[in-house]
C-alpha cells in the first residue's frame, strides 16, 4: 500500500514537473516597421500571449490586432479597418516548433530555427525563422526579428499610397516566459 | 487492490490528458475577453453636414474647411454660375481637438446663411455609450451640443431677426443626441434627435425648433460608400404656411454624398439642398428645394494632426 501511495505521490509530482516545462508570457511584445523613402511606419503592441514548451520545442504566439498603437491614430483606424481588416480576422497566430530544439533547462543563450505557421489577415503562410533564446535561473526569454511580405498574406496597398508603404514590414518578437501554472 | 489500479490508470490518463492539452489551449485559456469597441462606424466626425457619432481620438487636431456652392440648376445655377461654382453659399473653417478619446471641442467661423451672418461657434461632443463587437453594447450614444453667436451688424429694423435688441439676440443652440449602429461593415445608420434654439427670430417663426435627423452609410467596397442624411424640423403649420406665403417656402434638408478613402484620406462628394453649413442654420431656415435644382455640390477637408 506504502508502495502505491509514493506511486501515486510520483504522478502527481510528474504533473508539477510537467508543469515546468510549459511556460508562458502574457504580456508578449510585438512591433512592426514599415521603412519607406516617404515615411517611416511602426506599431506595436506589449498584448501578445505566447506560450513554449522546452520539452518538445513548441511554441505558439496570439496577439490581437486591434492592441497595435500607432503614432497616428487614423492610421491605426485604417490599418484596422481597410488594410487587416481586424473585425474579420480579429488575431495573429503562429503555432510552430523549434528546429532541433536545445535542452533549455539550462541556462545559456540558444540560437534556434524555428519552423511554423502565421496565421495573419485570414492568410496562412509558412515562415522558417532564425530566434534567439536566453535561458537565466531557468526562465527562458525568446526574440525573433522577421520579414512578411504584404502581398503574401493578401494585405493589399493602394496605388495612392504604395510610396508610403513598404511591401515588405519587419516584425519583431519579443517574449519573457514564466512558468505556467 | 483493483481499485487503487484503476485509480492509478485513471491517473495516467489524466496525466497523458494534460500534457497533451496544447500550447494552444492553454494560450486561449489566458486570454481575456473584453468587450471590445467597433471601430469606424463612419470614417468622418460628420455624417455629411451634420454630425456622425464619432468623435476624435485624444490629442488628435483636426483642421476643418467646410464648403457649400451655389444653386446648380435653377434660376441662379446652370451655366452662367458654372452651376453654382462661381457662387459660395456658406464657408466654415473650424479647428477641432480630442481631449480624451471620447471628448472634443471645437472652435469655428462660418460665413451664415439665412438671417444671420458672420458666425461664431464653439462646440462641444462626447461619446457616452460605444457599440461594442460582442453586442453587450448594442448602440453608439453620442451628445452633440454648440453655441454659436452672430458678428453682425445689427439690422435698423426693429421687426428683423437680425436686429440685436440685445448680445443675448445674437446667439443660437444645437443640442442633439447622436445615436448609431453598425450593422455590419458595409452598412451603419444613425437617428439624431435635435433641438435648435436661437435667440432671436422673425415674425411667426419658432424660437425653438425639434428635428430629428436620420442617416447612414452603405459601402460598396471596402473604400467607397454612399451616404445620406435627412432631418425633418417639426415646425408648426402655421408657421410653415406664413413662410409659404411669403414666398419663402421651407424645405427639408437632404443631402447624398460619396466617400471615397484612398488609404490615408478620404475623399467627400456631397450634394444637398440646404445652403447653409451649420444645424443651427440648416434645419430651421432651408428654403432651397432638391426639385427646383436648388441644391449644391458641397465639400468637407478636414486633416487631422497627431499632436
Amino acid at each position: 500500500m506504502k508502495q502505491m501511495i509514493a506511486l501515486l505521490a510520483g504522478l502527481f509530482l510528474a504533473h508539477a514537473g510537467f508543469a515546468q516545462d510549459v511556460f508562458m508570457c502574457r504580456n508578449t511584445g510585438l512591433s512592426f516597421f514599415s521603412a519607406t523613402p516617404v515615411e517611416d511606419i511602426d506599431a506595436t503592441s506589449d498584448k501578445g500571449t505566447s506560450a513554449i514548451n522546452l520539452k518538445t520545442g513548441e511554441v505558439y504566439f496570439k496577439v490581437a490586432v486591434n492592441t497595435f498603437k500607432f503614432k497616428k491614430q487614423l492610421m491605426e483606424e485604417h490599418f484596422n479597418e481597410n488594410y487587416l481588416e481586424s473585425d474579420k480576422y480579429p488575431n495573429a497566430i503562429f503555432k510552430g516548433k523549434l528546429v532541433s530544439p536545445p535542452d533549455l533547462h539550462k541556462d545559456g543563450t540558444y540560437e534556434v530555427t524555428v519552423d511554423g505557421t502565421l496565421s495573419l489577415h485570414g492568410v496562412d503562410k509558412n515562415y522558417r525563422e532564425k530566434a534567439t533564446i536566453v535561458v537565466k535561473d531557468g526562465k527562458p526569454t525568446a526574440s525573433s526579428k522577421f520579414n512578411v511580405k504584404l502581398a503574401d498574406h493578401r494585405i493589399k496597398i493602394p496605388t495612392l499610397v504604395i510610396k508610403n508603404i513598404a511591401e515588405v514590414v519587419e516584425v519583431t518578437v519579443k517574449a519573457a516566459y514564466t512558468a505556467a501554472s | 487492490m483493483k481499485h487503487i489500479y484503476l485509480l492509478l490508470l485513471g491517473c495516467g490518463l489524466g496525466l497523458n490528458a494534460f500534457a497533451q492539452e496544447s500550447l494552444e489551449a492553454l494560450v486561449e485559456k489566458e486570454t481575456v475577453k473584453t468587450h471590445e469597441p467597433v471601430i469606424a462606424t463612419y470614417k468622418s466626425t460628420r455624417l455629411i453636414q451634420g454630425h456622425s457619432p464619432e468623435t476624435l481620438k485624444k490629442r488628435e487636431l483636426d483642421f476643418r474647411v467646410a464648403h457649400h456652392f451655389g444653386d446648380l440648376g435653377g434660376e441662379f445655377g446652370g451655366p452662367k454660375t458654372f452651376f453654382g461654382l462661381d457662387n459660395s453659399a456658406d464657408v466654415r473653417i473650424a479647428f477641432e481637438y480630442g481631449v480624451t478619446d471620447r471628448i472634443m471641442v471645437g472652435i469655428g467661423r462660418t460665413k451664415g446663411s439665412g438671417s444671420l451672418t458672420q458666425l461664431y461657434e464653439g462646440l462641444a461632443k462626447y461619446k457616452v455609450l460605444a457599440q461594442t463587437t460582442d453586442d453587450h453594447m448594442p448602440v453608439t450614444v453620442t451628445l452633440f451640443g454648440n453655441a454659436v453667436v452672430s458678428g453682425m451688424t445689427s439690422s435698423t429694423t426693429v421687426s428683423d431677426a437680425s436686429y440685436f435688441g440685445k448680445f443675448s439676440d445674437r446667439m443660437s443652440y444645437t443640442g442633439q443626441v447622436i445615436i448609431a449602429r453598425k450593422f455590419s461593415r458595409n452598412v451603419s445608420l444613425t437617428l439624431l434627435p435635435t433641438l435648435v434654439h436661437r435667440n432671436r427670430v422673425g415674425y411667426k417663426d419658432q424660437n425653438d425648433i425639434f428635428a430629428l435627423g436620420g442617416g447612414g452609410r452603405v459601402k460598396f467596397t471596402k473604400r467607397l460608400g454612399l451616404l445620406l442624411e435627412y432631418y425633418y424640423p417639426f415646425r408648426s403649420q402655421e408657421s410653415k404656411d406664413y413662410f409659404k406665403s411669403q414666398g419663402r417656402e421651407l424645405y427639408n434638408p437632404l443631402a447624398v454624398g460619396v466617400e471615397w478613402e484612398t488609404g490615408g484620406h478620404v475623399f467627400h462628394l456631397n450634394f444637398g439642398n440646404s445652403t447653409a453649413i451649420l444645424e443651427n442654420q440648416f434645419i430651421p431656415e432651408t428654403s432651397s428645394s432638391w426639385l427646383q435644382g436648388q441644391f449644391r455640390w458641397g465639400f468637407n477637408i478636414s486633416r487631422r494632426f497627431s499632436l
